[in-house]
């Protein structure tokens, strides 16, 4: 919500930037591994490095949302799981987003929905990596925005192995993760075709 | 630091005269101001100089970077000569000033003060002159050329004809620019010292002009295009306005096309912010103001006979940065489907008010993608023209190549 400057009264702070949702595929970021904190503040953004170098604090994705569960009794939180072409993201909303909590509660799935969150990295004790995206909203779309995703989420992918290695975040990538570009261009190839079917 | 360097480089202009230095003491010299007496470091090895030319009385020695250079080769906080024609001159605000205006030479145009303690013959419009050791710093974030005692002054001949170049206004910095655009607003003058304020715009955008009462100085034609010469242009609070009194001005023939200024921005809508759907506004003639749920406004108190209106606030994002969008009650109604009188029915026969309506209009356009067209002003866009971004099948084979063609 700190982006929402009141208005009315001149705006001083213009250091503030909203960071920018980023397009990643379900096969990519549950790639993903690297997280870290830029800067030591407390309420310093925290980032996902992207297997195809890009750092994430925010991520946009329109899927299929396929299963819902509500869990807790105190402390009530919904998870979620969303399909796209490539794989499964798991979102979660809990206390501290409301408002995505009571989107979720009130879809029936299997629906299109477009959700807009933060990625976050958890080892579990066995030592397997999850990628949870933490909801600030999840709202029901069509599927022609669904499909505009596709298309936009591929650009985005295509552009991130283009630049691969050129950038400082391509290049901590590539070195962290050593992954296989062909291995993307493969996925984006795949999610494109089942567009024009 | 290290005075060595800047000791040979001494030594060596000295040495060009006829003339033998001890580097080491030179050294010694330097360190002793800049340690000691904190010189900085320029004018440590200017203070050796002078010292230097004294003693041997060498004229036109100069200072450290008494380097020849174009106009558009000169940086901030060094010394430098210059060959350039006086293009403009200024008034002097200050008794400090003796001289003021704009320098040009083939490569560009600079500001330039000469300072009433310099002692330098007064110089004349149109003439060519060559300054010595002159030293470049920033005014109003632009380069400006300044002649003090230092600088060895000197009138030389010169028949190169200068054209400067002209830039498109969307491009302009501080600094110097010369425009050719058309006059297309006159605003009223703010001030006893103004002649004339307005809106100039081109092809490629607006920008705000000004032009002070000043001998000789003449009024813009609205609807005129001029071909504008060697004007200032000044940068308050991160936007830019153009002073022509420093400027030659030139009626032209031509039309010009002036771009709206507005932009285009295509995305998704990721967030849309309280405030947004049904509104109570301030009724008061001219003030217009968002009213709390209260209907309190921070000027005009309680107001009871506030007017609804319908907008969206909200964040559109590419992927690689994100926006703040104001969309105005007509696009509104057009992308949500829903009136204003719609909207004030909902919220009237709703327990939940204008909730209700923010909730309709959320449901309805976040998650989507929207192309917007407006003005952006202080990094939010004033929405004009927006409409949803339909999937487009053709964008699929091209993305599809890009993909498979290097696999």
């Amino acid at each position: 919500m700190a982006g929402s400057a009141k208005g009315g009264f001149p705006r001083r702070d213009l250091s503030f930037e909203r960071e920018p949702a980023r397009r990643a595929f379900a096969g990519e970021l549950r790639e993903s591994r690297i997280h870290f904190r830029e800067g030591d503040d407390e309420k310093s953004p925290t980032y996902v490095l992207l297997p195809t170098g890009e750092r994430c604090n925010r991520v946009f994705l329109v899927g299929t949302l396929t299963e819902k569960k509500k869990q807790g009794e105190q402390n009530l939180f919904y998870r979620a799981r969303v399909v796209d072409p490539t794989g499964t993201f798991f979102i979660m909303a809990g206390s501290y987003q409301p408002e995505a909590m009571q989107q979720i509660a009130r879809i029936e799935p299997p629906a299109f929905v477009a959700v807009v969150g933060k990625p976050n990295v958890y080892e579990t004790p066995d030592g397997a990596v999850l990628i949870s995206v933490r909801c600030e909203s999840v709202t029901p779309v069509d599927k022609d925005t669904r499909d505009r995703w596709v298309l936009d989420c591929a650009r985005a992918t295509l552009d991130r192995i283009g630049t691969l290695g050129t950038t400082p975040d391509g290049e901590r990538a590539q070195k962290e993760y050593r992954a296989d570009p062909a291995l993307f261009l493969k996925m984006v190839y795949e999610a494109l075709s089942q567009l024009s079917l | 630091m290290d005075y060595a360097d800047t000791a040979a480089r001494i030594s060596q202009k000295v040495r060009a005269k006829g003339h033998e230095a001890d580097t080491v003491k030179l050294e010694g010299k330097l360190k002793r101001l800049v340690e000691e007496f904190g010189v900085p470091p320029a004018e440590a090895e200017r203070t050796v100089m002078n010292e230097l030319s004294r003693e041997f009385s060498i004229n036109g020695l100069g200072t450290a970077a008494g380097e020849e250079k174009n106009l558009n080769q000169l940086t901030t906080g060094e010394w430098a000569t210059v060959e350039a024609r006086v293009v403009s001159l200024t008034s002097s605000p200050s008794s400090a000033i003796a001289q003021g205006g704009i320098l040009a030479d083939p490569s560009g145009a600079i500001r330039f003060v000469v300072w009433a303690k310099a002692n330098a013959p007064p110089l004349s419009p149109g003439r060519w002159y060559r300054f010595e050791s002159a030293v470049v710093d920033e005014y109003r974030g632009a380069a400006n050329l300044k002649v003090h005692s230092g600088t060895v002054v000197k009138e030389i001949t010169r028949d190169t004809v200068l054209i400067p170049e002209i830039t498109p206004l969307h491009d302009l910095v501080p600094g110097i620019g010369s425009v050719r655009a058309k006059v297309v607003q006159e605003w009223e003058t703010t001030h006893d010292r103004m002649l004339q304020s307005g809106l100039l715009g081109d092809e490629t955008g607006t920008i705000k002009f000004v032009i002070w009462k000043e001998e000789g100085r003449e009024r813009l034609t609205p609807g005129m295009v001029y071909t504008i010469y060697y004007a200032v242009v000044d940068e308050y609070s991160g936007r830019y306005s153009l002073n022509l009194n420093t400027a030659t001005v030139i009626q032209d023939e031509g039309e010009i096309t002036v771009s709206s200024g507005d932009s285009s921005f295509s995305g998704a809508l990721v967030h849309i912010a309280p405030g947004s759907g049904l509104i109570k506004r301030c009724p008061v003639e001219g003030c217009n103001r968002v009213l709390s749920r209260q209907n309190y406004c921070p000027v005009h108190e309680i107001q009871p006979g506030f007017l609804y209106d319908l907008r969206i606030k909200g964040w559109l994002d590419d992927g690689r940065e994100t926006k703040e969008i104001l969309v105005q009650r007509e696009m509104t109604e057009q992308l949500t489907g829903l009136s204003l009188d719609q909207a004030r029915e909902l919220a009237e026969n709703n327990p939940l008010g204008m909730d209700e309506v923010f909730l309709r209009v959320r449901d309805r356009i976040l998650g989507r993608y929207l192309t917007c067209q407006g003005r952006e002003i202080d990094s939010r866009m004033l929405v004009n023209v927006c409409q949803f971004l339909p999937f487009n099948p053709d964008e699929i084979a091209a993305l599809l190549n890009r993909a498979g063609g290097s696999s």
